[in-house]
């Protein structure tokens, strides 16, 4: 888990060195810009917050969200002129200028952010660059406006209400105020409910999409605090250099610095950036003077060779590498032996369901109560062939349905059609007697408390065992303490308690596909969709997810099972559907469907047993 | 009215030869290694210094340097998959991005740093000579890029459908694991893909250097013209990246004079953006 | 000739396989002799493909040995294993849509060795298959399906196999078609090719069969002569749980 997890719990005791020691390093940050005498380094500090801020907004949505922008420089380019020009114009204050700037960014953001969220990340990438260029056209050429490539010149009268200070401390401070404040910022995502949905939409879109993130929402929210952050940083610039032009502030090398600096800082990490900061500016700067010096880019060849290594062999970046000694220090530092954090392990409340029908393992009555879920005349084509056709068929309350037919029957095209991945071509589909044919994206049907797992699981790699299911606790829970507890309890369930502060990526198939199960518990559901749980597993392995799938339908939850394997699913159905070519061919008891001459003839062929 | 029309077409379609050149490698190399190489419009700029210096020391034409080009930069283009490109075949996204950015970042620099930031380009007794009919004037020297540009790309043509090599680069980009099967080995068809690729781009680079300016950032200028053209033709069709190229080139011969010359690339752009949130797939383009 | 008397053509001895940590196939042992047709059934996720992309080199075996015509092959890169004549059809066919039906053909004889031999190769498929002929400037996605398995049959025969090995060939098919897919499996076998046969219709497979093989969650389960197998219970128990 990240660092500033630590931090975050750690706020109970201050003589605990995870309190004071980053506090410690707060109290330096402030110190630092007053250490030197030359202006030359007050200079380096003041850029090192100012690359450090931007690198960490732009981690928002590169790091926490995975959406590679390489357009960023829009938004820092509109913070800069909208300022600007407000204040050479109108005589805006910078202060409000910075807020206005923002703004107008925010609206170009959503403007490019909406359409261009569903292109794939390289042409996603391409797309921002392109809209950035576009900027840059018409900040050099609409001159009327903006006074083209020549640029604008903000004349100096230092005062507080102009955002204009003699020497370089105040605005060192300015710099420093919006790092701390824009690393608080992440901290909180990071370990709020936005932060781990973030992460999830990046580690794997669709499983995050049936958990109840609505990605394309968060992805945006991402956007637009990460541009806000950029904007204002722009409005800075412009106030601390007195001089902008089209070619500094929408610039494509300053987008893929942005990148550069966190992701050999940590991607996805919320300190990630600012290391990268403190290490690659003053390189840079040195570089600068040195190679610079010899000959212009010199410094720029290093740069790229740097780049390239680091993401071909360190993809992880540093953020990764100082965390493993980052605990060892803190345990060597006076008071590491206190208690750090308060409140204990209270015996909780075993896990339970939403469902009112507590332990029945025998299949409900059909006259009393009405199907919970009803498909009716299913059909899909895919180009001209038909995946499913005229599939009708009903589950009822505490049943276990099994669902099964040879390769390419149209299993899962069904499953995909229920939770909402695609929409049927004709038919109806039912759920606790409303309609949801069409729901669509998948967050809304999860919401509706339909829950699926995944054929090829889907685990949140570089998420905890504990985080993936909070993931799923957080759609029925708000606050991170309660989502946690809720986990918890899931994991208690499924028998992952003592695995869960390991990495996802970490685990056996076997503990995958128990993960993948406890994950879609947690959202509460009151219908499971199973796909092929049981494949790949070995024997005893079978046996234990069999027994966990019979604790979970005594539990009430109503289950809808794709097997392949038979005896697996034999013993566990309470019913069974069967499709071959698309169409159902039987329905029955297990028994009943063993002996079904159709189910033979689909499964062994027909002259089987002629 | 009527000559001006036939004569901006006839401006478009010179300078969209050219751009379907750079653009086809770009095809290729994403259709087969399925990787965007963001580092292509640097060897376009090595290959037109590579031109200039090999004028300016040793007084070879630029048309004849094709002959020495065309192999060096396959040569380039086959190294660089194999050194750069193979590790990040399989990496996430990110990571081949940055990749060929950064082998962008360091061709520009390098360029930067051997050659300063000055304008080369080269003047040969043909450069300023241009043939006038019926009221139209033709460049010469774009004349001769054209047809360079149009003959090369109808040899690659050739080469892809009626060669063996061709075909198995073909349907490599088709159905990779069926190549697999077939005994073809698909490593080394990633590698000539990309070299020839690379080709393609350093023969537009000696055809562009006597009617272009070489500094260290050209490639960036046209690097991103061949990604419009590349999303506008369909990012998997040759034909589309040919056609795309001779659109784009009418675009900016049109927009060039009936808006402005500096909003032409503007133009282009806002194209761009369309064609990738309307039709992804481009004109040619499967899904 | 009596089955003692054949060599061996391809040998698999206690061959694993992983799909990053799931393991698709369990120390799977088998053999293929000259001449013959074997058949590999086994329901869904059982590890038919799985066995055939291993042999191919497709997918790397964790353990165990591969050998075709005495050479250890569980290390070679799939091109060379085409090169000496152990052929895959893939499942799904997996043609070059965009390509002609001719194109496809000429790229089964890709291989240095069966490419000397491509016009005898395209003669005798075309006899095999006389409406490929009819069809050989059709683009090959625009065939149907029937059309589209006898194209990938007849690419594969053009590598000139010694080995051919055919994933599901009946998968998708009409009935009718069906039955001809398994005559001309038996055709291509009399003209001498050795054939293993992966497939879910276990009527069919098991009787062209000389000997079968059963596969359930990655193991052998049962193996025997086609015949023995085809009436043997406990194949209708590893395909429906009962």
């Amino acid at each position: 888990m990240d660092m500033s997890l630590n931090v975050m719990k750690s706020s109970w005791n201050p003589f605990h060195p995870r309190f004071y020691f980053p506090l410690a390093l707060v109290v330096f940050l402030f110190i630092l810009p007053i250490l030197p005498q030359k202006t030359y380094y007050q200079d380096l500090i003041l850029m090192i917050f100012f690359w450090g801020t931007l690198a960490a907004a732009w981690n928002l949505v590169g790091g926490f969200a995975g959406q590679i922008s390489l357009g960023h420089t829009a938004f820092f380019g509109i913070g800069a002129y909208t300022s600007t020009l407000l204040w050479l114009e109108f005589g805006l204050s910078p202060w409000l200028g910075m807020f206005a700037g923002a703004g107008l960014a925010i609206l170009v953001a959503i403007g490019i952010g909406v359409p261009c969220f569903r292109l794939r990340s390289h042409f996603f990438a391409l797309a921002t660059i392109a809209f950035a260029e576009v900027l840059r056209y018409v900040a050099s050429y609409w001159r009327g406006l903006t006074q083209g490539g020549v640029g604008l010149l903000i004349p100096f009268r230092p005062a507080l209400g102009s955002f204009m200070f003699h020497g370089k401390l105040p605005y060192a401070y300015i710099a420093l105020g919006l790092m701390l404040l824009i690393i608080l910022v992440s901290a909180i995502i990071r370990n709020s409910r936005f932060g781990f949905y973030l992460v999830s939409l990046r580690e794997d879109q669709d499983a995050a999409e049936t958990l109840g993130v609505n990605t394309s929402r968060c992805k945006l929210i991402a956007l637009i605090i990460s541009v806000f952050f950029t904007a204002v940083v722009g409005t800075f610039y412009a106030q601390y250099l007195l001089f902008i032009d089209p070619d500094s502030v929408f610039s494509l090398p300053f987008s893929i610095e942005l990148a550069l600096l966190t992701i050999i800082g940590g991607l996805g990490t919320v300190i990630g950036p600012i290391i990268g900061s403190f290490i690659l500016t003053p390189l840079d700067v040195l570089l600068r003077g040195w190679l610079g010096g010899i000959s212009a880019g010199l410094n720029f060849i290093v740069y790229g060779i740097v780049l390239v290594v680091a993401v071909i062999y360190f993809p992880r970046g540093i953020a990764g590498w100082l965390k493993t000694w980052y605990e060892p220090l803190l345990n060597r530092l006076p008071g590491s032996k206190l208690a750090f954090a308060p409140g204990g392990t209270a015996s909780s409340p075993p896990y339970t369901t939403r469902a009112t029908n507590p332990g029945n393992p025998d299949p409900p009555d059909e006259q009393i109560t009405a199907p919970l879920f009803k498909a009716q005349s299913l059909t899909k084509y895919f180009g001209g062939l038909a995946a499913v056709k005229d599939v009708s068929f009903e589950i009822n309350q505490g049943e276990i349905l099994g669902l099964i037919g040879p390769n390419g029957a149209g299993k899962t095209t069904i499953f995909n059609a229920i939770t909402g991945f695609l929409s049927p071509d004709s038919g109806r589909i039912e759920f606790r007697g409303k309609e949801i044919t069409d729901l669509k994206p998948p967050h809304k049907v999860c919401l509706t408390h339909i829950g699926r797992t995944f054929q090829l699981v889907k685990p949140f790699n570089n998420m905890t065992v504990l985080e993936n299911v909070m993931v799923g606790t957080f759609s029925r829970v708000r606050g991170a303490k309660g989502a946690r507890e809720e986990a918890i309890k899931v994991l208690d369930f499924i028998g992952l308690l003592k695995q869960r502060d390991s990495l996802a990526s970490s685990l056996t198939i076997a503990d995958r596909k128990r993960l993948e199960l406890g994950r879609a518990l947690a959202t509460k559901p009151e219908l499971l969709l199973l796909d092929e749980v049981v494949a790949g597993l070995n024997p005893r392995e079978t046996e234990e997810i069999i027994k966990i799938i019979r604790a979970i339908s005594q539990q009430g939850i109503t289950l809808f099972i794709i097997e392949h394997v038979m005896k697996a699913i034999m013993t566990l159905s309470h019913r069974i559907i069967v499709l071959h070519h698309g169409e159902m061919i039987a329905e029955g008891t297990p028994e009943e469907i063993s002996r079904d001459k159709r189910v033979i003839d689909a499964y062994l062929g027909e002259e089987y047993l002629a | 009215m009527v000559a001006t029309l036939v004569q901006l077409i006839i401006n478009g379609l010179l300078l969209g030869g050219i751009y379907a050149l750079i653009s086809i490698g770009l095809t290729l190399i994403f259709g087969v290694v399925e990787i965007i190489n963001f580092a292509h419009g640097e060897f376009l700029m090595l290959s037109m210094y590579a031109s200039f210096w090999l004028f300016q020391l040793y007084g070879v034409d630029p048309y004849l340097s094709l002959f020495m080009v065309i192999p060096a930069f396959f040569v380039i283009g086959w190294a660089t998959q194999r050194i750069i490109i193979q590790p990040i075949i399989h990496a996430p996204p990110l990571n081949q991005i940055f990749a060929t950015v950064g082998v962008s970042m360091v061709l520009q620099n390098a360029a930067l740093f051997f050659w300063k930031a000055d304008y080369r380009t080269v003047r040969t007794a043909y450069s300023t000579l241009s043939l006038k009919t019926g009221g139209l004037m033709i460049s010469f020297p774009r004349l001769v890029a054209f047809v360079l540009a149009l003959l090369i790309i109808a040899a690659l043509l050739i080469f892809l459908k009626q060669t063996y090599t061709g075909k198995a680069i073909r349907a490599l980009a088709q159905e990779k694991r069926a190549a697999m099967l077939m005994g073809i080995d698909i490593y080394r068809m990633y590698r000539i893909a990309f070299g020839i690729g690379i080709a393609c781009v350093g023969a537009a680079g000696a055809i562009l250097i006597p009617i272009y300016y070489a500094f260290p950032t050209v490639g960036a200028l046209f690097v991103l013209i061949a990604f419009v053209v590349v999303i506008l033709g369909g990012y998997n069709s040759l034909v589309g990246a040919l056609i795309g190229g001779l659109i784009i080139g009418l675009v900016e011969a049109f927009s060039g004079f009936f808006l402005s010359p500096h909003l032409k690339e503007a133009v282009y752009f806002v194209i761009f953006i369309f064609i990738l949130l309307l039709r992804p797939v481009g004109l040619f383009g499967r899904a | 000739m009596p089955t003692w008397g054949r060599s061996t053509l391809l040998n698999l001895d206690t061959i694993s396989t992983y799909y990053g940590d799931v393991q698709a196939l369990r120390k799977v042992s088998l053999h293929v002799k000259e001449g013959q047709i074997v058949s590999i059934v086994g329901s869904n996720g059982a590890g038919k493909s799985t066995t055939l992309n291993t042999i191919s080199g497709v997918v790397q075996c964790s353990s165990g040995t591969i050998e075709f015509l005495g050479k250890r092959i569980e290390n070679l890169p799939p091109h060379q294993i085409v090169e000496m004549g152990l052929v895959q059809i893939p499942e799904a066919r997996l043609l070059f849509p965009y390509m002609t039906v001719l194109e496809n053909l000429e790229l089964g004889s890709f291989a240095s060795r069966a490419r000397k031999e491509t016009k005898e190769s395209l003669e005798s498929v075309f006899e095999l298959f006389p409406i490929l002929r009819d069809r050989k400037n059709q683009l090959a996605g625009t065939l149907s399906g029937g059309e589209q398995q006898m194209l990938a049959i007849a690419r594969g025969l053009m590598a000139k196999p010694q080995l051919l090995m055919l994933d599901e060939p009946s998968l998708g098919l009409a009935p009718l078609l069906v039955k001809q897919v398994f005559e001309t499996v038996k055709r291509i076998n009399a003209q001498g090719i050795t054939v293993l046969l992966v497939e879910q219709n276990v009527f069919h497979s098991l009787s062209v069969a000389d000997e079968a093989f059963v596969l359930e969650n990655g193991s052998v389960v049962l193996g025997g002569p086609g015949k023995e197998v085809l009436d043997n219970p406990q194949v209708r128990e590893a395909y429906l749980g009962i």
